[in-house]
């Protein structure tokens, strides 16, 4: 894929769970500012999923690999919004700590997509 | 003194469900796009896939209090889970050829970081730390 765009989600998404474990590990509970940075790695995926969808057509994919890549771009959609319900469903840094793993699932779901494109 | 069963999808449990979540869509989306797209490959390793899929949404649904007796469900799970990752471990381990395609709890889930074979001891201890005492 081309430009620095998955590099920085996934630079990004680490962050994110790095700045949630200083939150649990202060005890302190998801805020604004946490939220809008979860909505920032949002908006990128779903700006790296139309790239995909744009630059697709240009490289060789074949059925069960297209399927793949969609598939974990569709799933970085879905893991911070269903992972924001969750957490905040609570009050504890168990619920807080939920948000780290929506951050690491995302930075996993980004190095999946790079592998699966073809370089 | 005895003591009600605390629940399992709260605090520390809350995290566990979201492990477990995340494992049950990847799990779930891998065994449906192998079925797919070429399920007549490898369909011992396939319907191992399934399996395991199911028992990775039975595990978060039984761990996150869902449905009508979730502790006996999630126990079930968490217990098909360890003597899954371990019976398909020493299986791959002892012979690379059985499972072509790779599975999650192939060599005792390496490929996924160990976090297979952790996983179910996690999920024991949580249950058996959260349960009703008398």
């Amino acid at each position: 894929m081309d430009g620095p765009l998955p590099l920085v989600l996934l630079v990004a998404s680490l962050l994110f769970a790095a700045v949630v474990l200083v939150y649990v590990v202060l005890d302190r509970t998801p805020d604004w500012g946490l939220l809008g940075f979860a909505a920032v790695i949002e908006a990128l995926t779903l700006v790296l999923l139309v790239v995909a969808a744009v630059q697709v057509g240009g490289v060789d994919l074949s059925g069960g690999r297209l399927v793949t890549l969609f598939g974990y771009l569709v799933a970085g959609l879905v893991l911070l919004p269903i992972g924001f319900v969750w957490s905040l469903a609570e009050r504890s840094r168990g619920a807080t700590a939920v948000l780290m793993v929506a951050g690491l699932a995302q930075a996993f779901v980004v190095v999946r997509v790079m592998q699966v494109w073809p370089s | 003194m005895s003591r009600a069963a605390a629940s399992t999808s709260s605090g520390l449990g809350r995290a566990l469900v979201a492990v477990y979540g995340v494992f049950a869509l990847a799990a779930t989306a891998r065994s449906l796009v192998q079925l797919a797209t070429k399920a007549g490959e490898a369909p011992l390793a396939y319907a191992l896939s399934a399996v395991a899929a199911l028992v990775y949404v039975a595990a978060t649904l039984g761990l996150a209090e869902v449905g009508p007796n979730p502790r006996r469900l999630a126990w079930a799970a968490v217990g098909f889970e360890l003597v899954g990752v371990l019976t398909v471990g020493t299986l791959t381990v002892l012979d690379p050829e059985l499972f072509p395609d790779a599975t999650v709890w192939s060599d005792y889930g390496a490929g996924y970081g160990w976090l297979p074979l952790v996983l179910p001891f996690v999920g024991i201890a949580w249950l058996w730390h959260t349960r009703a005492r008398d």
